[in-house]
């Protein structure tokens, strides 16, 4: 199974241009200080990891520690039991 | 409008960051207060130069909606024109609350006002508003009866105790009893955004048609909360000649319209965007903070004010402050299109050839 970390990754960058113009984008970088991801792009992060990963994303689990940082959604992808999400 | 002796800091504080634009304030737990009469006479000034020696034109028209942001700009407009020179246009739809045209009607009489009525359901039904809304909730809740069921779409409640990200949700209150409510995906927010925003557009047909024949120009409704959080329709309610409200956070509305006699029904109003059946407050549908302390914990924001000091002044835990301007700054970034003109080539370091 592709590594979880790398399958993140290539989401955000195909999916919110705006993070390979932030000037330094890593796995820690904030999506929503950084701006690269909008309101709306909330929602799309939310659809690709409840469709890529077999999740279901609870409204009270919609929070930026789980969700503002590759190394956030690797974490939390762990609570929820997806192989291959180790930090 | 004073401060006592021991909010004299606080008045340090602020008063250094004043701008020039806005109105002063005094900030405090009281709000954000405002000399009434002198801003009306600033508000009223610049209506009048507006429209008389700038656009050149013989008047205004305002949409009234029954809401107070118009309520007050009709006040104000009147106040610096004249009634003859002010038309007022009511534009009601199907998911309308009745008392909207009944409040704006009124307003409009006690000002002694010409306004007109236009019902826009019957464009809004040709050109697909209702059908395109419908179908997508049928898709999410296939029992969806929209005769009889009330339906609306909200954001989590109350940002200040959550740090729920903004993720909107339908909610459907069932005429059979009994409520449903899922998460919208993207798409199908888009889909329920795109058919709903044609209400403010085709308002903005009529007063523009209005506005034209009578050679007037069209008066704003947006304040400065909604302007800075990007809360209107881009080219709906956002396309206007003038802006008289912008300046002014939505309490300072209040304040301006207690003080110049806006109706009572309007006054004492929850402000709605009064577009969906199911009935929704601004707050439930956009800002998730009450007004009085949105617009405390907004003013702190824009006028960079620390965090630590503004939760000590609004009696706020500091993370609360920090939820707050982190959903100012995401809204304000998102909406960024809104307040500027289209990008484009057209500067003077970007000639063709």
């Amino acid at each position: 199974m592709a590594n979880v970390r790398e399958t993140l990754r290539s989401f955000v960058l195909e999916s919110f241009p705006a993070s390979s113009i932030v000037s330094r984008f890593d796995d820690r970088t904030s999506f929503l200080d950084t701006g690269i991801i909008d309101s709306t792009g909330v929602l799309e992060l939310v659809s690709f990891l409840e469709e890529q990963f077999d999740i279901t994303v609870e409204d009270s689990e919609l929070v930026p520690e789980n969700l503002d940082s590759i190394d956030n959604l690797v974490r939390y992808l762990g609570t929820k039991n997806v192989p291959h999400a180790s930090p | 409008m004073g401060l006592a002796a021991g909010d004299v800091w606080w008045c340090v504080l602020v008063t250094a960051e004043v701008r020039e634009e806005g109105p002063e304030v005094s900030f405090d737990v009281h709000g954000l207060n405002i000399d009434a009469e002198s801003e009306t006479e600033k508000i009223c000034s610049f209506i009048e130069r507006e429209v008389y020696a700038h656009y050149k034109r013989k008047g205004v028209v305002v949409g009234l909606s029954g809401g107070i942001d118009s309520a007050l700009l009709a006040c104000l407009c009147v106040r610096a024109l004249g009634p003859s020179k002010v038309l007022g246009v009511i534009l009601p739809e199907r998911d309308s609350s009745p008392d909207s045209a009944k409040f704006a009607a009124e307003q409009a009489e006690a000002l002694g006002i010409q306004y007109e009525t236009v019902e826009i359901t019957p464009i809004l039904e040709v050109i697909g508003v209702y059908e395109r809304r419908n179908a997508v909730i049928r898709e999410l809740c296939p029992d969806f009866d929209p005769g009889a069921d009330r339906m609306k779409i909200a954001l989590p409640p109350d940002l200040l105790h959550s740090d729920a990200l903004n993720v909107f949700s339908l909610i459907v209150d069932r005429a059979v009893g009994g409520r449903f409510s899922c998460r919208l995906k993207p798409a199908e927010l888009h889909e329920i955004a795109a058919a709903q925003n044609i209400k403010q557009r085709t308002r903005m047909i009529h007063l523009y048609s209005f506005a034209e024949r009578m050679h007037r120009i069209v008066g704003g409704t947006t304040n400065r909360t909604e302007m800075d959080q990007g809360f209107f329709v881009k080219h709906g309610d956002g396309a206007v000649d003038i802006e008289p409200l912008a300046h002014l956070y939505k309490t300072q509305v209040f304040q301006l319209a207690r003080h110049l006699g806006v109706v009572e029904n309007i006054l004492k109003r929850t402000p709605s965007p009064d577009t969906w059946p199911g009935g929704v407050t601004d707050e439930e549908f956009y800002f998730r903070i009450p007004f009085d302390t949105l617009d405390q914990l907004l003013y702190a924001f824009n006028e960079g004010l620390d965090t630590i000091d503004v939760s000590k002044m609004l009696d706020l835990e500091v993370v609360q402050v920090e939820r707050a301007y982190r959903d100012f700054q995401l809204k304000k970034s998102t909406t960024w299109h809104l307040r500027s003109l289209p990008p484009s080539l057209l500067d003077s370091d970007s000639e063709a050839g």
